[in-house]
């Protein structure tokens, strides 16, 4: 295994009742990658991000996370490695509708026993950088779609992940937004930040590093974006 | 934890409508077992209070177990029939040997006094009005020192008895009843042997329980000795002692060391006492059931959070928060429900009790009193609280525990 695996997805099966939605996938991203994953809808794709997120346990197979093998019989570890070593977004933002922006951002932080002081200052940060420095007290139903995004990436980067998961983050954007995610993407990108990203949508994939294509459960072509 | 605590008490500050509602659930089951164990316990610790200090905790007394057919019986077994409306035959009830226990009981530590009675039955007269009365001699400074008789004393005139052998002191309501509303009238008492004896009122007995003070009439022994025919006699011995839970043990020990029958309060007082039990069930059982539907109350209310909560638990199950966390969360939400809901029910039952000892109300049945008898005790409140937390505890348990076992996964892609 290379030293710069972050991730790597070692013949992964996963059955649900009798249908098998993956048949034995191997995949590997390396530090720094922004790889996509292209796929018609039931696919596998979206399952696929689940297991290499620890959200979801392989039927077979075995996940390295930084070379080493994930115990998914050992639920507590799995959601210390989804704290701490994982950025997630949705296509829907999942943001907690009560709780404001900034309130939303602190949470994976104050799991980790951040203070409320330190995590509130670092919520503050991102979501100035995300150009969301006067909205920080809005309660999401205040924000616009492509806002209420923004302030979910700023929450998947609250802990310095070392990757980003993104299931269709642009799937429920006007092409505006879509263009805006996708440039904070690409910065976050290229200041090292490991993204792998779910789509359906393949201009998008233009602005990656890879994108693998996925067909009834298996990788059926790897490309290289010109 | 620290993300815990706040995830909760933000949801519960901004779900206000829900909050509030499950709060004022609490609110109102608090109340009532406050409200309602004050008053219930406030009578009976009255009753039993008065009763005990005017009654004493043990009474020893002679046994009456004579029966007419005995001697018959002996010989033919079941084989006779009993006659009813024989004439009665006079049975010795003296407690023979009462200075003997006087002096081998008087210095016991358990002991707060030990008193002597004569007690008679017979008719007490005021011009026209007749009245059946228990008589009750009493040698006055040791009753007043054993049972604080003078307390209840309208016009404390207990000296009455000592110096004038013909004074007489009526319970307040037997007085009403013979029409005597002031002291200094003469009174004819009519004894089971037919005499008839003119004493003077000097004084009413309110002990404020309406069967003594219907019935009873206290006067010197010697005098009542000289009208029943029973000179030096004494029928009844009563203890008082420093703890009326004593009083059992110390019957039974009586009753073997004296050869009297000695019975305790509890004892005497057992048709009473089963009522209070079933009284106290009663108000438990009630409040217990308006906590219930508090608790159901509770139970509705963080279920449906839970439910329309599923995104966010998926999303925070996502970002590393574990079962327990989220079962932390939302069974947080039901304790903070019972801290606000007990403090808040207890400030009102508070309130409420205060109110309720300002109303002026004629209350008369077993007791009489002029307002509502409460027993403040602080042990209701504290118990009224434990009791608020424990059921929004045990009322949110589940639906926080139904949380916790959300699958992100399922979620998210159920797109709930």
């Amino acid at each position: 295994m290379e030293a710069d695996t972050v991730l790597k997805a070692e013949n992964i099966k996963k059955l649900i009742g009798n249908y098998e939605i993956l048949k034995g996938i191997n995949f590997s991203v390396k530090k720094g990658e922004f790889v996509s994953i292209v796929g018609a809808s039931g696919s596998g794709k979206s399952t696929l991000l689940y297991i290499l997120g620890l959200l979801d346990t392989p039927t077979e197979g075995k996940i390295f996370l930084e070379n080493r093998e994930v115990d998914f019989s050992q639920e507590k570890k799995l959601a210390a490695l989804r704290n701490r070593k994982f950025g997630f977004i949705f296509q829907f933002h999942y943001l907690i509708p009560e709780f404001t922006a900034l309130e939303n951002v602190m949470i994976p932080m104050l799991k980790v026993g951040v203070d409320l002081k330190r995590a509130k200052e670092k919520a503050e940060y991102l979501l100035e950088r995300l150009g969301l420095k006067d909205k920080i007290l809005r309660k999401p139903y205040q924000l616009s779609g492509g806002e209420q995004q923004r302030v979910a990436i700023a929450r998947a980067l609250a802990n310095d992940p070392i990757l980003l998961l993104a299931d269709e983050p642009t799937g429920n954007l006007d092409s505006v937004n879509t263009q805006k995610v996708m440039e904070i993407f690409q910065e976050l990108n290229s200041e090292g930040t490991t993204i792998v990203m779910v789509t359906h949508e393949r201009e998008l994939t233009r602005m990656t590093h890879r994108v693998v294509e996925i067909k009834d459960g298996e990788i059926v072509k790897e490309t290289t974006p010109a | 934890m620290k993300g815990n605590f706040f995830i909760s008490l933000r949801l519960f500050f901004e779900r206000r409508r829900q909050s509030v509602i499950a709060t004022l659930g609490v609110v109102i089951g608090t109340v009532a077992f406050v409200v309602m164990s004050s008053m219930i316990n406030g009578f009976q610790k009255y009753f039993l209070e008065e009763a005990l200090n005017i009654n004493g905790h043990v009474k020893i007394f002679v046994e009456s177990t004579f029966r007419e057919d005995r001697i018959l019986r002996k010989v033919y077994k079941e084989g006779i029939f009993l006659v009813l409306g024989a004439k009665p035959k006079s049975v010795k009830d003296r407690i023979s040997n009462y200075r003997e226990i006087l002096s081998k009981y008087a210095k016991d530590e358990n002991l707060l006094g030990i008193t002597l009675h004569l007690v008679g039955n017979g008719v007490i007269s005021y011009g026209v009005k007749e009245k059946p009365a228990t008589f009750v001699g009493i040698f006055p400074e040791l009753e007043n020192e054993t049972l604080k008789i003078s307390k209840y004393l309208v016009k404390n005139n207990l000296g009455q008895l000592e110096r004038n052998k013909e004074a007489v002191i009526l319970g307040i309501k037997l007085a009403e009843e013979l029409g005597i509303k002031d002291i200094g009238k003469k009174v004819i008492l009519l004894s089971p042997n037919g005499t008839l004896h003119r004493l003077k009122v000097v004084d009413f007995l309110n002990t404020g329980i309406t069967e003594i003070d219907k019935s009873r009439v206290y006067l010197h022994i010697k005098k009542l000795q000289d009208i029943l025919g029973k000179p030096n006699e004494v029928n009844e011995v009563i203890l008082k002692l420093k703890s009326a839970d004593l009083a059992p043990v110390y019957a039974k020990r009586l009753t073997k060391e004296t050869g009297y029958r000695a019975e305790s309060w509890q004892e005497s007082f057992k048709n009473f006492l089963s009522i209070f039990k079933i009284q106290r069930i009663i108000t438990r059982s009630v409040v217990f059931a308006i906590l219930l539907v508090s608790g159901f109350g509770i139970f509705n209310i963080i279920m449906m959070t839970v439910l329309e909560k599923k995104r966010d638990i998926a999303i925070l199950k996502a970002m590393g928060y574990e079962k327990r966390d989220i079962i932390f969360i939302f069974s947080l939400q039901g304790i903070i429900i019972g801290v606000f809901g007990g403090l808040a029910g207890n400030l009102l039952s508070f309130e409420i009790l205060e109110w309720l000892e300002t109303i002026k109300i004629g209350v008369e049945g077993i007791i009489r009193a002029e307002g509502f008898l409460l027993d403040r005790s602080i042990s209701y409140h504290l118990q009224g609280f434990i009791f608020a937390v424990l059921v929004s505890f045990l009322a949110s348990f589940y639906p926080a525990y139904r949380a916790s076992r959300f699958h992100p996964v399922e979620v998210f892609r159920s797109g709930s």
